[in-house]
């Protein structure tokens, strides 16, 4: 029997492992030119997308750790975080090289003129700190209390992408709908467990 | 400028001349049952005959072709059919074409009503008949800020209309998509007020550029891109060109339409393509040519003002887009 440490770095790469797969799932599309029409909007929707549900998942861990107490989600939080914000930095990117093509003089015009893209350059500098900050080292450095309310931004973030989303959407919203249902439950949650489980953190 | 050549289908998708024949058959045994089984005042009337015949004769040979695309290169016809707008088969670009096969065109027929002497719903086998088709090579520019070249095949609405003999009062004209929840699916929900309705100003409607397309690439309109019959306005934002007409009615006030109905803020009844008034939430200055890399500038009446700025003159068009 393996010992604990040894059983949670095992974890640890099989949910790096799983956090891999939309990123393989996208090389393949491209590769195999299952894109469509235009691979460079797909990919920008792709990465956008997977960014996004991977921040709700992220905020969802504490709630379900809450719920189930099982340890593994709070080991996996801080790598599926770090996905996320992976995914968004390669959202941004893919707009700026793929959609773009580095059209720097267009890239500032738009992010000047069109609210939708500086909702989504708010919400991607907001989540800097919070990963330069999501090592353990970072968190003891910085003292639980400090570090757990600096990384409620990740609600504001949250808030910001799905405006950005929502603001771009023609006609049918259904999705940017679901996101915004998915990240208001979980704001009920995040502040109802503050109010009603007093002090304790998580 | 080298001729495009249409691409071959694959003998594996040509219906074999046996089935074809049996089918053919089939329906001549149909109508005449049909026929015969009617009042007897039916029989000195010949069975209908169905567009498809009507237009595959009016396709057969070269047809006249004008490039109005300044020599573009032409969209791939793959691109064309698979990245299309048609929200009754869904809001997703590959919607169309993957619920395409949902669409129910035969037999079909449009209604043309209102301020016309000649009123009436009309089989579209007669719609068809005695118009000189042609090809007519226009640029496509989607609201949505993207682009196509499309070898589009059809006859000027002006040609339409004017069998039907307008009268004085006759100052814009609608048109109104097919309504078929039950095959479209998208009609199920209520994205837009269905079914879907456009309208131009009457001078709009009889200018020479707008046609009346019920085909591209050298075939009959494929489902996804609006067949049987649909409108094509090339120097209005794409969702003007409705699809799958099914209605066409004269009035005398200007009419609404479900975009303008959907969101009176961002859709104007002209939505003539114009890279100085952009939609609210995007900029329309530039377009992205499907199958290019980059973006192009967008030009002012989508490329198409020395045929069409008159229509506007005077017209404040950031106030009227």
């Amino acid at each position: 029997m393996p010992d604990a440490s040894q059983r949670i770095l095992a974890f640890r790469l099989l949910v790096l492992l799983a956090g891999s797969l939309p990123a393989v799932w996208l090389a393949w599309q491209w590769y195999f030119g299952d894109l469509g029409a235009v691979p460079a909007e797909a990919v920008v929707h792709f990465t956008g997308r997977t960014g996004l549900i991977l921040l709700l998942v992220t905020i969802a861990f504490s709630p379900a750790f809450r719920l189930t107490g099982w340890v593994g989600i709070m080991i996996a939080r801080r790598q599926i975080g770090l996905w996320a914000f992976f995914w968004l930095v390669a959202h941004m990117l893919a707009w700026m090289g793929l959609d773009q093509f580095w059209d720097w003089p267009w890239i500032r015009r738009e992010m000047v003129d069109l609210p939708y893209i500086r909702y989504g350059a708010a919400a991607l500098l907001l989540l800097v700190p919070l990963a330069l900050t999501s090592f353990r080292r970072m968190q003891k450095a910085m003292g639980y209390t400090a570090w757990h309310w600096l990384h409620r931004l990740v609600y504001v973030a949250a808030a910001l992408g799905v405006t950005h989303l929502w603001i771009l959407t023609r006609a049918d919203y259904r999705m940017p709908m679901l996101f915004a249902a998915a990240l208001a439950v979980l704001t009920v949650f995040r502040v109802g467990d503050a109010l009603l489980g007093g002090k304790r953190d998580a | 400028m080298s001729r495009y050549r249409y691409p071959p289908i694959p003998e594996s998708e040509v219906t074999p001349w046996e089935l074809f024949e049996q089918r053919r058959r089939f329906l001549k045994r149909g109508a005449a049952l049909a026929v015969a089984a009617a009042a007897p005042g039916l029989l000195f009337t010949p069975p209908a005959r169905a567009w498809q015949a009507t237009l595959a004769r009016q396709l057969e040979g070269e047809l006249p072709s004008r490039s109005l695309a300044d020599g573009e290169a032409l969209t791939d016809v793959k691109d064309a059919t698979t990245y299309n707008n048609f929200y009754e088969f869904g809001t997703r670009k590959s919607d169309p074409e993957v619920y395409a096969h949902r669409l129910v065109t035969a037999p079909w027929s449009v209604a043309i009503e209102g301020e016309v002497e000649k009123a009436g719903t009309f089989a579209l086998e007669d719609v068809l008949a005695g118009q000189d088709l042609e090809e007519r090579i226009y640029r496509l520019r989607c609201v949505e800020a993207w682009s196509m070249v499309i070898p589009w095949i059809g006859f000027p609405l002006a040609e339409l209309l004017k069998r039907h003999a307008p009268t004085s009062r006759a100052r814009y004209v609608v048109f109104e998509s097919i309504l078929d929840p039950d095959n479209l699916r998208g009609q199920r929900r209520s994205i837009i007020e269905w079914p879907y309705r456009e309208a131009l100003r009457i001078d709009e409607a009889m200018h020479p550029l707008t046609l009346m397309a019920v085909g591209m690439y050298g075939e009959r309109m494929p489902n996804q891109n609006g067949a049987p019959i649909r409108l094509v306005v090339p120097w209005k934002y794409g969702f003007k060109s409705i699809k799958s007409v099914v209605k066409i009615r004269l009035v005398e006030e200007q009419p609404t339409t479900s975009w303008i109905d959907q969101n009176p803020e961002e859709y104007g009844f002209y939505a003539n393509v114009n890279p100085e008034v952009d939609h609210p939430r995007w900029s329309q200055a530039r377009e992205r040519r499907i199958g290019e890399n980059g973006r192009r500038e967008t030009l002012m009446f989508n490329g198409y003002a020395d045929e069409v700025a008159e229509l506007y003159a005077g017209m404040d068009l950031n106030k009227h887009f």
